[in-house]
């Protein structure tokens, strides 16, 4: 039932959008109470503006009423920034999912927010170009989601974040204006808005306009499957590549739990008796690649590889990234729940830090799954578990805060990939001290961003956040199909 | 001029061996009523804190090689000196990344990672005497951006003090990392408006096996620009494809035609093989064969892209346009027809201007730059063009208000340096 206050907002939004371009039936709500973690908070109304001025009348309206308003893409980040905490309008952008302009002679193009990932990648495929930046949920994700998390991807090693890929955003701020970040060209001048406004997670404006440099596709290309008795033995030659002064396009691990699911699952071939995995790809000149290959696998054998498999042809190295991809769906097939975590660690730190993961997890009576982006030293441990075994949920918290412990202390962060957002807000103040802390708020007020401005997110205070504190509490927990 | 007394604050705040001769510390002639070299952040800091209680203007400095980036400042009351913080903090060549003071040059940071086969992927203007902040703070991109990643894309977090005399950090040492806001992004180009960078991390990258460089002779900008977009399009291990016109390819020590001016660099046989295609690229455009060229031409463009105190005289500018690579050309002639020397870099889609300081020639060129969806900022030159045109042109000017406003709202750090009293 909508409150006086919230029927005014409705029927301005019908006004400024279309009738049935905004939803508040109770029932509608129940499909946009979530994102792909493990939160819930059922927002009051959602609105689908077309474009960059209908963005700026949600902002406004909402604005004008002291309602809540959050943007939202396709929903599938993975640490509960799209959530509408304290309720209010959720603003949808996936209308807006035109490619606007495609100039492939400067490797440049301009796309609404609402565009998919993968869609944008097939665009430029066209002309022999590439968008770099490839989250695993590419085929749903959508590039102002992107924006907002500051994506990566298998990919990112060599490429680099979504943020080293965006040249200008046109943006609508807080108190709905419409401007733009950056430009068409790089280095533009003045402080880096862009590169600010890049991963703050939509709390310092809705992205409206995206323009994006794209890279040429590289001349060749060697995907390779190393296999190691141990997590740790893998981990190990991580380090051993980088210190070799090779930098892979992706590097990538796969525990003995996830080869079996994906095995039970695909049958790729990866090996059923291995501790561990890494696909590792190198890319790049002709010359390099071959340079490239054989000093990636002369460090795999030297940390003992029991085999460094190259794949011999297009069909074969799809195969073996087929794998990769659906290894996190795979762990759904195995165990009711599963809860993934994001933690990053530096690179060299890995095996102390991986041997510390099942360390812990075996003394909380849980198995883990891990796949991860090795080589960014990004970890994704996931926590098998049942949510209907008394006392399970709040375990896996528990033991998923003491895993984030356990990165922060090898010197590295609580999240690589997939944001702060509602979910990891608490532990900020493990990374961060006040100053710094305050620091990020003065950002927050200098883009007029009100607390009602997708609240309860990124920093741990807030007013009216006590209810998504609550709720921390009594969440459910993941259910198979959770993108990384 | 402040009033010598009005310092004392900043000298109580700091050990007594940290005062500076002012004299050799001024910016458009004009000399501040003293200097400051901290030695540590914390002294940084107290410096900040003491200069805001006493409303005095700070202006921090390290190579000194971008005092004329910006508008011409209003006030000038302290110099600080950010040379005497220039420690490598922390460098894990097995993670290849690397944690150091901003105070530390690149002259001096290169050597010591080319000891472990690494280094910081940047060739700033005007030469590496640049500090590591000072890269960040300025973030002019070199020849070599766009083939590789800039400092703005490999820093990985900063330290940095603020107006108020806290210190304050965003980012991290690890090479992927979302958490929070990205403070040391706002920080990149800002010019210390939000603070004083201390300290930071930066991803490295392994230095290549290889480089080599030529130059093509052409006998009008537009052979020069169909062998570069040639070059661009092929697969090679091309570190820098700039263009010269006639008087820039002089001005780099070349014969007075335009050039097409190429580094390479990577694996021997991927240079070796570049180099052929480069040869082959002139061939197909009827121009004679390429000439291997040392580092010299280089060095003298990065000298030329940026600072007049580098020999230049108090009458000449330098402009920085940023278009499309396939507008380079158009822009370079425009330049070169108004009498200016002009080079271009083609993945940077970035063009160098030099020449006779001129507000109406920096607004025409502006105006051509706005037409191709691009920018123009005048990277040096007197402070009376500084005062007349815009040295920025930034689009979005009420944020980088309101964001000063909320970190430094007294005005402390170089103050009128990006518009009035900001």
């Amino acid at each position: 039932m909508l409150t006086n206050a919230l029927a005014t907002v409705v029927r301005e939004l019908q006004s400024a959008l279309g009738k049935r371009h905004v939803l508040w039936a109770p029932e509608d709500m129940l499909g946009y109470e979530y994102d792909a973690t493990i939160d819930r908070a059922r927002p009051d109304a959602v609105a689908f503006p077309a474009n960059a001025e209908e963005v700026a009348a949600v902002v406004r309206i909402t604005r004008r009423h002291d309602v809540p308003v959050v943007p939202r893409g396709s929903g599938t980040g993975l640490a509960g920034g799209a959530l509408a905490a304290r309720g209010g309008v959720l603003c949808v952008l996936t209308r807006m999912n035109r490619i606007l302009e495609l100039d492939p002679a400067n490797r440049v193009a301009v796309v609404e927010p609402g565009v998919i990932n993968l869609a944008l990648q097939d665009a430029a495929a066209a002309h022999g170009l590439l968008y770099a930046p490839d989250p695993s949920s590419q085929r749903i994700c959508t590039l102002g989601g992107n924006i907002a998390t500051n994506a990566g991807g298998p990919h990112t090693l060599a490429h680099g974040s979504t943020v080293n890929h965006v040249l200008g955003l046109e943006v609508v701020l807080p108190d709905g204006r419409i401007t733009w970040l950056g430009g068409r060209q790089l280095d533009a001048p003045g402080p880096d808005l862009r590169g600010l406004f890049v991963g703050s997670e939509g709390t310092l404006g809705i992205v409206t306009k995206i323009c994006v440099r794209l890279v040429p596709v590289q001349a060749a290309v060697r995907t390779m499957l190393a296999d190691f008795e141990s997590v740790e033995a893998a981990s190990e030659a991580v380090s051993a590549v980088i210190r070799r002064g090779v930098i892979p396009v992706a590097l990538e691990m796969m525990d003995h739990e996830i080869i079996a699911a994906v095995e039970h699952v695909l049958h790729i071939g990866y090996p059923l008796d291995a501790g561990a995995v890494l696909l590792i790809e190198v890319e790049g000149l002709r010359e390099s690649v071959e340079a490239d290959a054989a000093q990636v696998v002369a460090a795999c054998r030297e940390q003992g590889a029991r085999e460094v498999r190259v794949a011999e042809s297009e069909a074969e190295r799809a195969r073996l990234w087929e794998g990769r991809k659906a290894g996190i769906g795979a762990i759904g097939t195995v165990t009711p729940n599963f809860y993934l975590l994001d933690g990053v660690v530096p690179r060299t730190r890995l095996p102390e830090v991986m041997r510390g993961v099942a360390e812990l997890t075996a003394r909380y009576g849980f198995r883990v799954a891990n796949i991860f982006h090795a080589g960014d030293g990004n970890l994704h441990p996931n926590i098998m578990f049942d949510e209907l075994q008394p006392g399970a949920t709040a375990k896996v918290l528990e033991l998923g805060g003491e895993i984030m412990r356990l990165c922060v202390d090898a010197g590295g962060s609580i999240t690589g990939e997939h944001g702060v957002g509602q979910e990891k807000r608490s532990y900020m103040e493990w990374i961060f001290g006040p100053e710094d802390l305050r620091a990020m708020e003065r950002v927050r007020l200098g883009f007029g961003a009100s607390e009602l401005f997708n609240p309860c997110k990124i920093l741990p205070t807030g007013h009216g956040c006590g209810q998504a504190h609550a709720a921390d509490a009594r969440r459910h927990l993941a259910t198979p199909g959770v993108y990384l | 001029m402040t009033a010598p007394s009005a310092t004392d604050p900043l000298r109580a705040a700091l050990p007594p061996d940290r005062e500076r001769r002012a004299e050799g510390y001024a910016i458009d002639g004009v000399r501040p009523a003293a200097a400051f070299r901290p030695a540590s952040r914390e002294e940084v800091a107290a410096l900040l804190a003491a200069a805001t209680g006493a409303g005095l203007v700070v202006v921090p400095q390290g190579g000194r090689s971008a005092l004329t980036l910006g508008r011409p400042l209003q006030h000038y009351d302290v110099a600080l000196d950010l040379g005497g913080l220039d420690r490598v903090v922390h460098y894990e060549p097995n993670d290849l990344t690397l944690t150091v003071e901003a105070g530390l040059t690149l002259e001096r940071l290169q050597p010591r990672l080319a000891e472990r086969g690494q280094y910081l992927s940047v060739d700033p203007p005007p030469h590496d005497g640049v500090t590591v902040g000072g890269l960040l703070a300025t973030a002019r991109p070199g020849a070599w951006r766009g083939h590789l990643p800039d400092a703005r894309d490999l820093v990985l977090g900063v330290h940095v003090a603020q107006a108020d005399g806290t210190l304050a950090r965003s980012g991290g040492r690890v090479v992927k990392n979302v958490s929070g806001y990205d403070l040391h992004r706002l920080h990149t180009g800002a010019l210390g408006a939000y603070g004083v960078i201390v300290e930071a991390s930066f991803k490295l990258a392994p230095l290549p096996e290889a480089t080599s460089a030529a130059a093509v002779r052409c006998t009008q900008i537009a052979q020069a620009e169909a062998i570069a977009l040639d070059l661009w399009r092929q697969a090679l291990a091309a570190r820098a494809i700039t263009l010269l016109g006639e008087a820039a390819a002089a001005a780099a020590g070349l014969p007075r035609a335009a050039h097409v001016l190429c580094e390479f660099a990577g694996v021997r046989a991927a240079v070796e093989r570049s180099v052929e295609a480069l040869r082959s690229a002139a061939a197909n455009a009827h121009a004679p064969a390429a000439g291997a060229v040392d580092a010299e031409p280089w060095r003298r463009l990065r000298a030329l892209a940026a600072e007049r105190a580098d020999g230049g005289t108090e009458e000449e500018m330098v402009l920085r346009l940023g278009v499309p690579a396939t507008a380079l050309r158009q822009s370079m002639e425009a330049a070169e027809q108004r009498g200016y020397a002009a080079w271009g870099h083609v993945a940077a889609g970035s063009v160098l201007v030099h020449g006779t300081a001129s507000a109406a020639a920096a607004g025409e060129l502006r105006a051509l730059a706005a037409g191709y969806g691009g920018f123009l900022q005048v990277e040096a030159g007197p402070a009376w063009l500084r005062a007349s045109v815009d040295p920025f042109g930034l689009g979005e000017r009420e944020l980088v208000r309101s964001l000063k406003a909320q970190f430094d709202p007294t005005g402390t750090i170089n103050r009128g340096r990006w518009m009035e009293d900001v």
